[in-house]
């Protein structure tokens, strides 16, 4: 069977493509990051401002390799038997309540407590097999038999607890429970992990990771996502739109617009069939992409400015292009 | 190209960003897959690997440029020149030079055919190679500049190029090959002096620093000089993470495989009585809930500004910390700490409190006024100052009342111990009343100190 490591990166470059041929567009650092990942085997820690695709990323990635994508969403008081594994507990109570009988009738003419227990002993770990465990995400992913890409979402909200009991499955691909002993990974699968930078991951952990800040893209590659993302833009709308957005990011705000808001904002024009920036569309579709209201009332006062600026911006840039 | 890698190392180190072992492992890997030929790939490739934050990917950054620039422009700046014929000519005067042992351990050519041949690269390359056999990245101080550049020097056969130099001298002083020789050799000893120089400010600056350091963090509070003060907050600031870090975690302790037997029966009374749900026991770990009272009057003035740092710093550590600062009157101080930025709300602190004319007594008297319904036996009091009261009434009864309510009463004086009592200082008086009296007049001190009272009260 095909498995994850089958497949073959032979450069950088050969990332990038292969990436942007799932409508990924990286830039070089992410498709060196990648790249490094994949032939190191090792995981990468992904960090950066919400919103510039870094879950997203992940998902290209088990597009590309082909192989399924199980996702860990961290949150604080995740801990191991949400992240690892369970006993179902209630199926064990229910079949020795149901297998009762059968109980009964396999000690039947055992004398005594001992020899009861030594019958017993014959069968011990029937109530403790795959059968009864419950996989949680990481179990999964080292259980698939072709490999997988985990992806352990804003590792930063989950507890420093669970991060240190992520380093066995991040340094050896591999995890102990008490009761079945060491589980190895079939295949070592590619494991990405994301971060919003709400706190400071520990050291171990950020030893046994590539480390990769995805930042805002600039104009350029801002707008071959867009082309990608949004088809049927026009391309002096999609540039007037990036320089728009990106002259937004310079500006003192709260939340600064990200790529999945410039996307969004793009298809809302789109559908509003607008042509060209003009003031009063983007008076009334910036909430799209600013989701405070102080932020939307501290752009709505330099929206002039800030048009007309993009508007050179964009020019500007169709000038180097001829 | 194995130990560019490892000076490429060094210099990092030598700009305080600290490589692991295994992220140097995975550095040699990856550029084994990428390679040396595009720059910008072995940027990102070895940026992926070695940094592992933001901040340090920056310290990277700007470490590559210096150190591939610098590694770039070995090469001496001569231009090459025309061999001048006539030269070659002379070249069996040089012959004498290629005599036993002159300085041509590194292979090929005399130095002198290298330089009057005006062969940059083969110079460059020698000097590099002669740099590697002098371990030249070892460099420390930049008073072994002139130590490295002679050997430097030497180790590229300059030793040979002298004795040809004085034997040309000697016998055809007029020789327009001599002065272009020793034009050379002085261009040589700059040239190989600046690389030098070059290599140390990469280099040389991490033990340095580690040594510097070392002894600021023995060194007296009082004693620090003012250009010291930013590393110094630099340093306490390290150290309040590092305390915050180890004791910030542990908030509640699973006692695995403990069944909270009470809590699980009333779970499970709806299931009558089988046990679906099990709740298992914890213990919850308090964090120290921690009363900071820091003098800053001008007695202990040195002090103040690091106490009140450290206490800034420490607000991470603890659930609670309650700072009041004082000089004559009980001042509370958390709100500035808690809105302000570390070094804007040390100096607001100090500006506002400090002052002269302690008044240790009066104080007391306050805190037995303000704090004392406040402490229980939960809280821990931590009092940072000198003791010395002018004179004026000590007041030591409400020490004893604090004594008998707190959990533990720390005082840390910056004074030594024999001090304590001569003059106008009330230790002696107080001291009976503290659970801890130390002296504490260093960062180490401060450290020890601190990391005993977090991990007492944890």
């Amino acid at each position: 069977m095909k498995s994850l490591h089958d497949a073959h990166f032979d450069s950088v470059d050969g990332v990038a493509a292969r990436l942007a041929g799932v409508d990924y567009i990286a830039g070089r650092q992410t498709a060196t990051a990648l790249y490094l990942a994949f032939h190191l085997e090792k995981p990468v820690l992904i960090e950066g401002p919400a919103g510039v695709g870094k879950t997203e990323l992940a998902k290209s990635m088990a597009r590309i390799l082909d192989v399924p994508l199980i996702r860990l969403q961290c949150y604080e008081g995740l801990d191991e038997p949400k992240a690892l594994y369970e006993w179902k507990y209630g199926k064990q109570l229910l079949y020795t309540q149901l297998l009762k009988d059968k109980l009964g009738e396999m000690m039947q003419g055992a004398v005594g407590l001992a020899a009861s227990l030594e019958r017993l002993h014959a069968h011990d770990d029937l109530f403790f097999s795959e059968h009864f465990l419950e996989p949680r995400p990481i179990y999964q992913a080292l259980h698939q038999e072709r490999g997988c890409v985990l992806l352990i979402d804003e590792i930063d909200k989950a507890d420093p607890e669970f991060e240190a009991f992520l380093l066995e499955v991040l340094s050896d691909f591999q995890i102990s429970v008490p009761e079945l002993g060491t589980i190895q990974a079939r295949v070592k699968p590619l494991v990405f992990l994301t971060s919003n930078n709400t706190r400071e991951m520990s050291d171990a952990l950020k030893r046994r990771c590539l480390h990769l800040h995805i930042p805002f893209p600039d104009a350029a590659i801002e707008r071959r996502i867009l082309e990608r993302r949004v088809p049927g833009l026009s391309a002096a709308l999609n540039r007037e739109l990036v320089a728009f957005v990106q002259a937004v990011r310079r500006m003192d705000l709260k939340k600064q617009p990200s790529v999945s808001e410039t996307i969004d904002w793009a298809k809302t024009l789109l559908l509003l069939q607008a042509e060209h920036l003009s003031l009063d569309m983007v008076r009334d579709t910036l909430n799209v992409f600013l989701k405070f209201e102080q932020d939307i009332a501290t752009a709505g006062e330099q929206l002039p400015a800030l048009l007309s600026q993009a508007r050179k911006d964009a020019e500007v840039r169709v000038a180097f292009h001829d | 190209m194995h130990s560019t890698i490892e000076d490429f190392f060094k210099a990092l180190r030598g700009s305080e960003l600290e490589v692991s072992l295994s992220a140097q492992m995975d550095a040699a890997r990856a550029v084994g897959l990428v390679g040396w030929r595009d720059r910008a790939l072995l940027k990102s490739a070895l940026g992926a690997t070695l940094a592992k934050t933001m901040a340090e990917r920056a310290l990277f950054d700007a470490t590559f440029e210096r150190f591939f620039s610098v590694a770039d422009s070995l090469t001496p700046a001569q231009a090459p020149r025309p061999a001048i014929p006539g030269v070659g000519g002379q070249g069996g005067g040089s012959s004498g030079g290629r005599g036993p042992g002159s300085g041509l351990g590194l292979g090929g050519e005399p130095l002198s055919e290298l330089l009057l041949d005006g062969d940059t690269a083969a110079l460059a390359r020698r000097m590099r190679q002669a740099a590697r056999d002098t371990g030249l990245t070892d460099i420390w101080f930049f008073t072994q500049k002139g130590h490295y550049t002679q050997k430097i020097l030497r180790a590229m056969g300059a030793d040979a190029l002298d004795d040809e130099l004085a034997a040309t001298r000697r016998e055809a002083p007029a020789a327009p090959r001599l002065a272009q020789l020793e034009r050379a050799r002085q261009r040589l000893s700059h040239e190989v002096r600046g690389f030098v120089e070059r290599q140390l400010a990469l280099y040389g600056t991490a033990p340095t620093r580690a040594l510097h350091d070392d002894f600021l963090l023995t060194q007296k509070l009082s004693a620090i000089e003012q250009r010291d003060v930013g590393r110094m907050h630099e340093i306490v600031r390290k150290m309040a993470r590092r305390l915050a870090g180890r004791h910030s975690r542990r908030k509640r302790r699973q006692l695995r495989g403990q069944l909270d037997f009470r809590r699980t029966m009333r779970a499970n009374a709806a299931y009558d009585g089988v046990l679906f749900e099990t709740h298992w026991r914890s213990k919850v770990v308090e964090r120290p809930r921690i009363v900071a009272i820091c003098d800053v009057s001008g007695s202990v003035r040195h002090y103040a500004r690091f106490l009140l740092l450290f206490l800034y710093c420490l607000g991470d550590a603890v659930s609670e910390l309650r700072s009041y600062a004082f000089t004559n009157r009980l001042v509370d101080v958390s709100g500035s700490f808690d809105t302000l930025p570390v070094e804007q709300a040390v100096d607001k602190v100090l500006r506002a409190v400090g002052g002269s004319g302690t008044d240790y007594g009066r104080v007391l008297l306050d805190i037995d006024e303000q704090l004392m319904p406040d402490i229980d036996r939960r809280t821990t009091v931590m009092i940072l100052g000198d003791a010395r009261n002018n004179r004026g009434e000590a007041h030591a009864e409400v020490m004893q009342a604090l004594y008998q309510r707190a959990r533990r009463v720390i005082w840390l004086n910056p004074e030594p111990v024999s001090f304590w009592g001569a003059g106008d200082s009330e230790m002696k008086r107080y001291a009976p009343y503290c659970h801890v009296a130390r002296e504490c007049n260093s960062v180490r001190h401060l450290e020890r100190t601190l990391d005993a009272l977090l991990r007492a009260s944890s």
